[in-house]
């Protein structure tokens, strides 16, 4: 059999034709990806802003002022509140939607139907929608508050107070906005953790529960904690990261309803990034914050990874 | 026993119904303001979605029509000021434009990328494996600002170009079809070869038809996110209205209204909240299993 030359060889072929296949996604990530996160390293210790020729060094200061400027410390606080309150209560809703939906006899469908809608809608038209809604004079939420005017609901203090000096401004009081925005986070989320739970409850196998029932497990709680959690388990861990990252992300509400206000109460990172390197033209502490957000963001996937063996959740 | 069975049942739906009706109340007030007058809205009135009571529109009074002329339903109204105060047609083509070409590029791209990754050996295929995995766990969201002003260098800022490039290269992408790939035996590739066929045929006649599941998981993945996006159109789209997206138009339409006119800015956001809604529940199976499959990201 005569010599095929060296780079004609099939496997020359595979190799060639891979790289040509690949080269692609590889350049544009590369490109898309990787390079604007250096860009941003770099950036994150000048006082660059778009336009000015030129960049001026100054070290790590935009690192400094975020740990010491106390508008940057709210803003840590604004997205360390809002991760925590939506990432457990959504996560929770998430998992109790679909218990109940999976016990419930007729109608589950409905229900999952229901719940899943608000992902699939536009966040920025159903913030608006809500902030409608919140609205402290035509909206129906308070207006359905001031119905109970008047009943025994003035027992409540709170409820009292409302009916006399007026129900809150949900959106405008800084003791309200964080934990309103949060409340619409979670509503436009959870029907998302519930589908992934349905799917996780799905692949629990039906004999483990008829072997524990063998073995004297009779209520409904000690099925959960002995057989349902433990099996969830990879499914927890990532409806959890997930959950958390997108929360981190949170953007569209504070943007369209809040503008980070009032009195910074709704900073939060994404939002501080685009009002500083965007909107006001700080690339410098825009990309100081792009930076510390990677980190966080990083640190949690990686978290994630190293917690189940198994790289990805399969449902 | 079947008497307790039953309470429980009972209770359960309560505790649900509840939940949906929470869940459903924004949907209700958009469609119910959506289709009122403004004295309904100011007031509270009209019942659960308006009575329809023919009334003048304000805008056809404020060109100078008689009272007469202007006579309308409120609904009607409202629909009509959405599409017309704002080129609400054009956002919705926008939409679909960016919507469109970001899920195409991104096919074009991840498809060649993945097969590569799954079924052919070459040198520094684990480097580019690894290279996305990495690229996974970087959200495009947070490294918007380089992004941004690497187009405003190119002097790209305020156009197509910028909704849709960065989203071009997906890792998600890659790396989903990368797996869907890896259980297509290899004997059909081999087939194929036998049979003639370079690799770049293998890729769309044999390898993307095995592969339609996962691709419509990612297709249902990218268009709602993209079509829902109002961050990164926000960023790159200052002020040039024939290039916004739906979810800029109506937050435009808002500022501009000053919030005041809020059967029609509910009007409009209905018109942008229905398509992908309505999509979903025709196929609802579809959507759910693609959002699970791609729920990773």
């Amino acid at each position: 059999m005569p010599d095929i030359p060296r780079l004609n060889r099939p496997e020359h072929r595979q190799a060639r034709a891979g790289r040509a296949l690949i080269a692609p996604a590889v350049l544009l990530l590369l490109l898309i990806l990787i390079l604007p996160v250096v860009v941003a390293a770099v950036l994150s210790f000048s006082d660059y802003t778009l336009g000015r020729s030129g960049i001026g060094w100054v070290g790590i200061e935009n690192y400094a002022d975020i740990f010491a400027r106390s508008s940057y410390r709210k803003m840590i606080t604004a997205t360390v509140l809002y991760v925590a309150v939506t990432v457990p209560l959504s996560v929770a809703l998430g998992l109790g939607a679909a218990l109940l939906i999976r016990s419930v006899g007729a109608g589950a469908g409905f229900y999952r139907t229901v719940y899943f809608l608000p992902v699939m809608a536009s966040l920025l038209a159903m913030a608006i929608v809500w902030e409608f809604a919140l609205h402290p004079s035509l909206g129906l939420v308070n207006r359905t508050l001031a119905q109970g005017c008047g009943t025994w609901l003035e027992g409540w203090p709170w409820f009292a107070g409302g009916c006399s000096y007026g129900f809150p401004m949900w959106l405008s009081d800084r003791d309200y906005a964080l934990w309103t925005l949060a409340f619409i986070g979670i509503w436009q989320s959870f029907g998302f953790n519930m589908v992934l739970y349905l799917a996780g409850l799905t692949s629990v196998p039906r004999d483990l529960y008829a072997a524990a029932e063998m073995d004297g497990v009779r209520s409904g709680w000690e099925r959960f904690r002995l057989i349902t959690w433990p099996m969830l388990g990879p499914t927890t861990v990532f409806v959890i990261t997930i959950s958390t990252i997108r929360s981190f992300q949170v953007f569209d509400t504070v943007e369209a309803l809040t503008h980070g206000g009032p009195a910074k109460s709704t900073y939060v990172m994404i939002y501080a990034i685009y009002e500083k390197g965007i909107a006001q033209n700080l690339v410098g502490m825009g990309a100081a914050i792009t930076v510390l957000f990677l980190g966080f963001v990083m640190l949690i996937s990686v978290a994630q990874r190293r917690f189940v063996e198994r790289k990805v959740h399969y449902a | 026993m079947i008497h307790r069975f039953s309470t429980r049942q009972t209770l359960i739906h309560a505790v649900l119904i509840l939940g949906a009706i929470v869940v459903l109340l924004p949907f209700y007030v958009m469609v119910a303001t959506a289709l009122k007058s403004p004295v309904e809205i100011a007031s509270g009135t009209g019942g659960l979605f308006g009575a329809q009571a023919p009334m003048p529109s304000e805008a056809c009074l404020m060109q100078g029509g008689s009272e007469a002329d202007c006579m309308t339903r409120p609904a009607i109204d409202n629909f009509r000021q959405a599409f017309t105060k704002a080129p609400l047609w054009r956002y919705l083509l926008n939409g679909v434009i960016v919507t469109a070409a970001i899920f195409l590029l991104q096919t074009l791209i991840a498809v060649p990328a993945a097969y590569a990754l799954a079924k052919l050996r070459f040198w520094g295929r684990d480097a580019a494996f690894a290279l996305v995995m990495f690229c996974l766990l970087i959200p495009v969201h947070a490294i918007a600002l380089p992004l941004y002003l690497m187009l405003a260098h190119l002097g790209l800022t305020n156009s197509y170009a910028a909704l849709i490039l960065p989203w071009i290269v997906s890792a998600f992408g890659i790396f989903l079809m990368r797996q869907f790939f890896l259980t297509v035996p290899d004997d059909l590739i081999d087939a194929a070869r036998m049979d003639g066929m370079g690799e770049f045929a293998i890729i769309w006649r044999v390898m993307l038809p095995t592969a339609i599941p996962a691709l419509l998981a990612f297709a249902i993945f990218s268009v709602v996110a993209h079509w829902n996006d109002y961050f990164w159109p926000r960023i790159v789209i200052t002020g040039e209205r024939s290039l916004f997206t739906p979810p800029l138009g109506l937050r435009e339409f808002k500022g501009d209204l000053d919030g005041t006119f809020y059967g029609p800015m509910m009007a409009t956001a209905l018109v942008i909240v229905t398509p992908l809604v309505a999509a979903f529940l025709v196929a609802q199976r579809r959507f759910i299993d693609g959002i699970t499959l791609t729920g990773m990201k």
